[in-house]
């Protein structure tokens, strides 16, 4: 496989990956959070934090993929990017490393969010129900 | 195959030793926190899926954005060792500073929560 097909395919690939990463993140928080947004969302009945859920888990994923330049934000450029394999596998490498760092960031948040979901549903609580 | 591919295969089996072993270590002790101070079984497993993604996730990130060294053909057996050592010390790196996150996560959830006798 020439380098430049093998850049074409490990780009496109890579870039699956990072989606799939996102996708199958949001999947495994999915049910929680949904149990838990559905308990204080009561009153509203709006699917937004769900949905927001989803859309920041798998834009994590592809931000990740995209937040790596092959050509080093222009410093060198195609013909020396295709010229070394073992650059192109670092920098593919380096997408992976950054897809799950980004995720890990996202999963932070939303954990964040959900403390403030709790405060909420404990604020409404009547008075009295925590000391029995 | 390959140092670099050997590397990696021994680097990801330590790895995921590690990992389970911390998810083992943690988890019971990290459920019945959870359990008693947000008394929402969603928000317990939410919390515990995103303990265990998050390890998951960092360690095998570290693993794989590590170099693994720069090993030629006919390395010494000390020298597969220092190149796994290596890579594992970005994972432990990364894994602490994460734990820490966690925990510092957990604390402000149990100040936000906690419940008035």
């Amino acid at each position: 496989m020439t380098n430049e097909r093998y850049l074409i395919v490990s780009y496109f690939l890579g870039g699956l990956v990072s989606l799939g990463l996102g996708v199958a993140a949001y999947r495994v928080l999915r049910a929680p959070f949904a149990a838990i947004a559905d308990a204080v969302e009561v009153k509203f009945r709006s699917p937004l934090l769900k949905r927001m859920l989803a859309v920041s888990m798998t834009m994590a994923g592809v931000l990740g993929f995209l937040s790596l330049s092959y050509t080093q934000k222009g410093c060198i450029n195609y013909q020396q990017v295709v010229k070394d394999r073992s650059y192109l596998v670092k920098v593919n490498q380096q997408q992976l490393q950054s897809t799950g760092n980004w995720i890990v960031y996202a999963v932070f948040g939303w954990c964040v969010v959900v403390v403030i979901l709790l405060v909420v549903l404990r604020s409404k609580e009547p008075a009295g129900h925590d000391e029995a | 195959m390959s140092p670099h591919a050997i590397v990696f295969l021994a680097s990801l089996v330590v790895v995921v030793l590690v990992l389970a072993l911390v998810d083992r270590l943690l988890r019971p002790g990290l459920r019945g926190l959870l359990e008693e101070i947000t008394g929402l079984p969603p928000a317990t497993e939410f919390y515990l899926r995103a303990f265990t993604l998050v390890i998951a996730l960092v360690g095998l990130a570290a693993l794989i954005g590590s170099g693994h060294g720069d090993l030629k053909d006919g390395a010494r057996f000390m020298e597969y060792v220092w190149a796994v050592a290596g890579g594992l010390q970005d994972v432990f790196q990364n894994l602490i500073i994460v734990l820490l996150v966690y925990v510092a996560l957990i604390t402000v959830l149990m100040a936000s929560l906690r419940r008035k006798h």
